[in-house]
């Protein structure tokens, strides 16, 4: 470790952000465009980051609730850092080095547990419902996304992920998805869970709990929270992109296919209604846990 | 040396004296039958010394100047001095103890009493049959006299179902001699034995009936409905005598008419022992009433007896051994338990909660209850261990099973009573009075027991290594605890301290690992002791007890110290678990549980000792046969104390009853020892299998199993302690699969797993706990916000769930890795996928437990609420240094672990590059993760800090509920039922089944002893029928067709 | 006619004696009645003692004219099981006081012979 290399994660870090952020912007227009409204501008993320870092009155209840987005986000840059973002770029490795896929699997909840902890400090009810749900749906569609993740494992003997993108190389045909489509399914159907859209959008319920655990955040604290929410998603598209869809060799490849896989929970999402946290919990742990189960037993 | 004669002339000079008396002078009469029995026990006494250190030969007297058959000869050998001791020892104490009876009644009664001892002493001497009818007569009519002591109705018609059937259980012991005599033409005993009885078709018959009639004066089940009336009713003195003087009588009786019947008389004492010891205990579940639960269990122990004696031909010359501890044990124990009863003065076993108002007497009735359940150090405990070694090595299978069974069921009902005795109500319950002539003959024969059991520790040649330095240090505990907490606790410590210091040199592997875990962890649990004032009563003795047992556990190095310490631990545990508010119950069950799980371990390692002469522990390595049975049997012996799915019902309530310092103690030190249990069994006995039916794939579900349902049922407590004990029980769970896995990175996940373990639920338990003591509850959703009122305890409970979610970048983490990189080497992946979900719900009850306490809104009612003590949170902050340490630096934990796992497991090792870990699949560098997520988590920190620099602090109630102040604070902590809609969704997985099941296990057996002890039905002609019913079937099974016993 | 002869059928009658004794025992009532019940039982269980120790025209065994001192063991029944038989009557007479005593106490206390008064203790 040398640092440059703390130079080339800032600028991973600039570049997903901004692309997360736009594409946030984007997909909610396409969104708008489709359901036959003007939508939002593009650039309108930008323009909430700006205006809440921007406001002059700031509160909080308490040391965990300040902390709890400093949680968040660098749970989202570190499950960025942890993963090799452009295959065979010594630029685009960042911290790969200090561990391998089980690292960013668990690294996603360090985010998720201490932004739980902050949100439960404001007091608000809302903001432990929000967690409750949360929780729960999160333990479901884990165990489809373990059981793919061993398949795929074994499928390469190994959990690095550098590697696991390098087997993969060499035509589409090479690509997970193809080679290991039990694996796969069960992984994507997960990635519908963690992706957090409807139908598995209970944890923010927009019309029902007004956002959940972030109620009471605001101003500066939600605007760190922004930044995560365009950081996180992007994370974790460029982990199924490596994991399933052979990776990215450049920035292009890696803009596109992810933007696709994207897609696939937005399809979802706009086709079905939202599910109760019963619901879902059950529904995670019977189809796509079967699919989870073949892909283990066809190991 | 005075002849033993005399013992008949003093008795009958005196009886005879006594009646000059009249009722001159009754505390006189009293002085000078004591004397009397005085003198009768020396002579014994004199004898068995003489035959323990002189090489005393047997002596024939005969009386009337003629050599039998001429004349009653009476023998005096070693067996004889023996018996003779302990009848005349509890005859004397007996008397002592029955002072103020016998000055009630009068010289009368001490006639009576004098020369039922002349009987009992006769009939163990005499060699000629028909002197020895006379003498039970003598001794039974004498009862009959005795227990009219007691005015009461159900006394005296107790007394008279008695005399009839003895009188009838005397016509056929008579008829049988009469038709020997006629057969043998002599009454000799030692004529009678040669000429060969069995052999001669009346002759067969004959001998038999002499056979069940002293075999039915033992009261054997169920023709023993007279002689429970009779414990009941009686003064519990006349129980005392009844059970261990007479029992032991006729006992050496049957012992002496045995070589008249020949081998075949073995085969049917031995049924009908079992069937008394099964029969009788079963029957003692349903008794709420003193005496006569101590009825069913005196006749229970004479059948387990009257099964060792018949099981003669296989225990070979272990067989007194054996006999001799049980009865010693059981006339001790016994009898000082019918004493108990008669200074508590309780009908009924719940009001024994009054022994509580002297903590002394309830150390003597612990003594009793253990010595009678085969704890050690009792004579009892080396008596059981011979017992089924010997059953073992003799594939006396089944025999070992139906004893261990019966064993069982006795400690069931022995320590129900015990629980009421120490943890009852004892509110509105009479008061009782300690007289010295009352307790005096207790505390004797309590002191007997652990003399005697000391003594028998070194007749057996494997126990003469048993350790006892740390027993005295507990005895020197017992000795001070009128001192304040403080000098005690600074004492344990650095007893505890001290000793680690003298072994440590001498550890090495496992070992090593986990004296370090028991005690360091034991230092570490004790500082919080600090915490509490005043003498804190019989504490230090206890968890000293627990901390001897895990100790011994690493020192052991033969299968008897093994379980001899397992023992011991079991007894210390129990007793901490006692302590804890509202855990009679869960007492109960870790009691049964742990009694359960030992006779499992001892039925294993007597099966491991078969065409073995040595009992080290390495046997297992190397057993005869019945590999995967013992191997199962061990398994689930170890896992009741790691409580796996199916036997864990005991623990949750066990563990979060108990109190702060105690919790962790059972949580994260003592539940250690199943799996240091485990891996001392695994390393030795390796791969096993029933057919190509894998234990160990079928151990790895186990684990998975129970590690889901402990994690689950931790997301649906309530109570915060529950949580936590459920929490340990899942990871047990991890622990269990990782051991299963028979693989270095497999035992590297399993041990480091052990260890973090330690650390955290110490951490979790002793924060909680301080938590508990300051708000006085242990729901959750009572509690809120308490962050600000107790800051440390929220960093220590933070860091604490933080680990067990192995989120990076604490230690956590490494176990998950390690346990990933097992899994893919090993190829379970359905039991792994189970272990990784469990893993995830682990985020449920961790997240409950912080928010539920520490965040939310805080309660009106604990506004005022202060930090924990200082010593709560020492050794808190002790720990999470070192967790820091092992986070940073993962391999100073996990590369010393490795090394001693190589020499069994070598392929799949880490590789170590610094901190940098390379397995065959990954690499974890959990330095370097740290210090990343540290970079990122201070740059974001300034970056916000910067930005909102000023942010405001609000009040509670500032938040954007309405912009208003909620008219009831504690609805918008959201926080009962936490996790509902998960409940509704998979709550079906964690329906009680299990406790469900072994309630009706439980309920089934005490229905159906319900039903059977309506065979009792109180009628004194019932009971004569059932007699001679008795009679009949064991002379159909006797002669079966043909003649010959 | 061998098998009429005198100690066959006083054993019978013993036994027989035996057996009306245990029936009085079992199905009487009547605390007495039991006890008289015994009493037979036990008188039985003496006239077989005895009738075991007989040998065929032997006669008591007192060693005086009737008897030749060198040819005693032979004219003479055996003398043991009378000795017996004295002190097992003894030992009856014993308990049968014993029983009658027990009785007197137990009408003392409840007023009624009925053995099904004194079913308190059970189970």
């Amino acid at each position: 470790m040398e640092f440059k290399n703390i130079g080339y994660a800032l600028l991973t870090i600039f570049i997903v952000l901004n692309y997360g952020l736009i594409l946030q912007g984007v997909v909610r227009k396409i969104g708008a465009r489709v359901g036959r409204r003007y939508g939002i501008r593009w650039y309108q993320p930008y323009i909430d980051i700006i205006k809440n870092y921007a406001k002059r009155s700031t509160i909080t209840h308490g040391v965990m609730f300040y902390i709890a987005p400093v949680f968040r986000l660098t749970g989202g840059i570190g499950l960025l850092l942890f993963m090799p973002v452009i295959f065979g770029s010594d630029i685009f490795g960042n911290f790969s080095f200090a561990g391998d896929l089980v690292l960013v699997l668990y690294f996603q909840f360090f985010g998720i547990l201490g932004m739980a902890l902050g949100a439960a400090e404001s007091g608000h009810p809302y903001s432990a419902i929000g967690v409750s749900r949360g929780l729960s749906q999160v333990t479901s569609f884990e165990l489809p996304l373990t059981l793919g993740v061993i398949a795929i494992a074994m499928q390469y003997q190994t959990l690095n992920i550098t590697e696991i993108v390098a087997a993969q190389q060499g035509g589409f045909m090479n690509w997970t998805i193809i080679t290991n489509p039990f694996a796969a399914i069960a992984m994507l159907i997960a990635f519908l869970g963690a992706m957090g859209r409807s139908p598995f959008d209970v944890v923010l319920a927009p019309q029902e709990i007004p956002i959940g655990p972030p109620t009471e955040f605001q101003s500066g604290l939600l605007g760190v929270l922004q930044l995560n929410r365009a950081i996180f998603p992007a994370a974790k598209l460029i982990l199924f992109m490596n994991l399933l869809f052979g990776g990215a060799t450049n920035w292009a490849e890696l803009i596109l296919k992810t933007f696709l896989i994207y897609m696939w929970p937005v399809f979802v999402g706009t086709v079905f209604p939202r599910f109760r946290v019963d619901q879902s919990v059950r529904w995670f742990l019977t189809v796509p846990l079967i699919i989870g189960i073949i892909a283990i037993i066809l190991i | 040396m005075v002849g033993p004669i005399y013992i008949i002339a003093v008795a009958l000079g005196t009886a005879f004296s006594l009646g000059f008396f009249k009722k001159a002078n009754v505390k006189f009469s009293f002085a000078f039958m004591l004397l009397a029995m005085t003198f009768m026990t020396f002579i014994s006494g004199q004898w068995l010394y003489a035959f323990l250190t002189q090489q005393q030969e047997t002596i024939q007297i005969f009386t009337a100047g003629f050599k039998p058959p001429f004349s009653i000869s009476l023998q005096m050998g070693f067996y004889e001095a023996v018996f003779l001791s302990i009848i005349n020892i509890v005859g004397l104490l007996s008397a002592i103890y029955m002072y103020d009876k016998l000055k009630e009644k009068g010289v009368q009664m001490m006639m009576v009493f004098v020369l039922l001892f002349m009987g009992l002493n006769v009939v163990v001497m005499t060699r000629d049959i028909f002197n020895l009818f006379v003498f039970l007569e003598i001794a039974s009519i004498a009862t009959a006299g005795l227990i009219i002591l007691d005015k009461s109705a159900n006394a005296i018609s107790a007394g008279f179902k008695y005399i009839i059937a003895t009188a009838i259980i005397s016509g056929i012991l008579l008829i049988g001699i009469i038709a020997v005599y006629y057969y043998a033409e002599s009454l000799y005993i030692n004529d009678i034995i040669n000429s060969n009885l069995s052999f001669i078709k009346g002759g067969a018959v004959a001998v038999f009936l002499i056979l069940i009639a002293i075999v039915l004066e033992l009261k054997p089940f169920p023709a023993n409905g007279w002689a429970l009336d009779v414990y009941e009713a009686a003064h519990p003195g006349i129980g005392t005598i009844v059970s261990a003087a007479s029992a032991s009588a006729v006992i050496f009786v049957l012992t002496k008419i045995l070589p008249i019947v020949g081998e075949s008389g073995y085969y049917i004492i031995g049924i009908i022992g079992i069937i008394t010891f099964l029969g009788s205990n079963l029957l003692g579940l349903k008794q709420n009433t003193t005496n006569r639960l101590l009825g069913y269990s005196s006749i229970g122990q004479i059948g387990l007896l009257l099964t060792i004696i018949g099981l003669t031909p296989y225990l070979g010359d272990k067989t007194l051994f054996i006999a001799f501890g049980v009865l010693i044990s059981h006339a001790l124990a016994k009898a000082g338990l019918f004493w108990l009863s008669g200074i508590i003065n309780s009908k009924n076993i719940k009001g024994w909660a009054a022994i509580r108002r002297n903590p002394h007497l309830l150390v003597l009735m612990g003594t009793f209850i253990f010595a009678l359940v085969g704890f050690p150090p009792f004579p009892s405990f080396f008596a059981k261990w011979e017992l089924i070694m010997q059953l073992a090595n003799n594939d006396k299978i089944i025999w070992l099973a139906l004893i261990l069974i019966g064993s069982f069921i006795e400690g069931v009902y022995l320590f129900r009573w015990f629980g009421y005795a120490i943890k009852g109500e004892n509110q509105d319950l009479p008061e009782f009075k300690i007289q010295w002539n009352k307790i005096i003959p207790v505390i004797i024969f309590a002191l007997g027991l652990y003399a005697i059991g000391y003594y028998y520790s070194t007749l057996t040649g494997s126990a003469a290594s048993l350790n006892y330095i740390p027993l005295l240090f507990i005895l020197f505990l017992y000795a001070i605890d009128f001192l304040p907490v403080y000098i005690k606790n600074t004492i344990s410590i650095a007893g505890i301290g001290y000793y680690l210091y003298t072994i440590y040199p001498g550890l090495e592997e496992f070992n090593l690992i986990f004296a370090l875990i028991f005690l360091a962890g034991g230092i570490l649990t004790l500082l919080a002791g600090y915490t509490y004032k005043g003498k804190r009563q019989g504490f230090y003795p206890l968890v000293m007890m627990m901390f001897a047992g895990l100790l011994g556990l690493i020192e052991a190095n033969t299968t008897l110290e093994f379980f001899f310490a397992w023992e011991i631990m079991t007894i210390g545990s129990y007793f901490l678990i006692i302590r804890g508010k509202k855990s009679m119950t869960h007492a109960l069950s870790y009691m049964l549980f742990s009694v359960g799980g030992a006779y499992l371990i001892l039925a294993g390692f007597g099966l491991a000792h078969i065409g073995q002469s040595s009992y080290s522990l390495d046997i297992l390595a190397n057993v005869q046969g019945y590999a995967p049975i013992i191997f199962t049997l061990l398994a689930v012996g170890f896992m009741t104390k790691t409580a796996s799915i199916g036997l864990h019902i005991w623990l949750p309530g066990a563990h979060a009853e108990a109190e702060s310092d105690v919790s962790p103690m059972v949580s994260a030190i003592l539940l250690k020892a199943g799996v240091f249990g485990l891996i001392v069994l695994m390393l030795r006995m390796g791969a096993q299998s029933f057919g190509s039916f894998d234990i160990y794939y079928a151990l790895a579900w186990i684990g998975a199993i129970t590690a889901i349902m402990g994690n689950m049922m931790a997301a649906f407590q309530e109570d915060a302690k529950r949580l936590l004990a459920y929490s340990s029980v899942g990871f047990l769970g991890y622990a269990l699969f990782g051991l299963a896995l028979m693989s270095h990175l497999g035992w590297l996940a399993a041990v480091s797993l052990s260890v973090i373990h330690f650390m955290f639920k110490t951490l979790l338990f002793l924060a909680i706990g301080g938590v508990v003591m300051r708000v006085k509850t242990k729901e959750m959703y009572k509690m809120g916000g308490l962050i600000k009122k107790m800051p440390f305890t929220f960093i220590s409970v933070l860091m604490g769930i933080i680990v067990i979610s192995g989120v990076p970048p604490l230690t956590g983490f490494g176990g998950k890795w390690i346990l990933y990189n097992a899994v893919l080497d090993k190829g379970w992946f359905l039991p792994a996928g189970a272990i990784f979900f469990a893993g995830i719900i682990a985020f449920l009850y961790c997240f409950r437990l912080i928010h539920t306490i520490f965040l939310g809104q805080l309660k009106d009612e604990h506004r005022e609420v202060k930090e924990a003590p200082f010593w709560m949170l020492l050794p808190q902050y002790i720990i999470l240094g070192v967790i820091m340490i092992f986070s940073a630096f993962p391999n100073s934990l996990l590369k010393p672990i490795g090394e001693v796992i190589m020499p069994y497991f070598s392929d799949g090792a880490l590789e170590w590059q610094g901190q940098l870990a390379v397995s065959n699949f990954g690499y974890w560098n959990g330095e370097l993760i740290m210090y990343i997520v540290g970079g990122i988590f201070v740059i974001v920190f300034a970056w916000l800090w910067f930005m909102n620099r000023n942010a405001q602090k609000v009040k509670q109630f500032n938040i954007g509920y309405s912009a208003e102040r909620p008219s009831l604070p504690e609805t918008t902590h959201f926080a009962y039922n936490f996790f509902a809609p998960y409940k509704k969704a998979l709550g079906f997985l964690v329906s009680p089944i299990i406790s469900d099941f072994w309630e009706a296990v439980s309920e089934g057996i005490h229905a159906i002893a319900d039903k059977i002890r309506r065979i009792y039905d109180g009628n004194a002609q019932t009971y004569v029928l059932h007699i001679i019913a008795f009679i009949v079937i064991f002379y159909l099974i006797a002669f079966g067709g043909s003649y010959g016993i | 006619m061998e098998k009429f002869n005198l100690e066959n059928i006083s054993l019978v009658i013993g036994i027989l004696v035996i057996l009306i004794g245990l029936w009085g025992l079992l199905t009487q009532k009547n605390l007495i009645k039991i006890i008289i019940g015994f009493a037979l039982f036990d008188t039985g269980i003496h006239i077989v003692m005895v009738s075991i120790g007989y040998i065929k025209n032997g006669t008591a065994p007192i060693l005086d004219n009737a008897v030749d001192i060198n040819n005693a063991a032979n004219a003479v029944v055996d003398p043991v099981p009378q000795a017996l038989v004295l002190t097992a009557i003894v030992i009856g007479l014993g308990i049968t006081a014993l029983m009658l005593t027990y009785v007197l106490k137990m009408y003392q206390k409840r007023k009624s012979l009925e053995i099904n008064n004194y079913n308190d203790l059970k189970w």
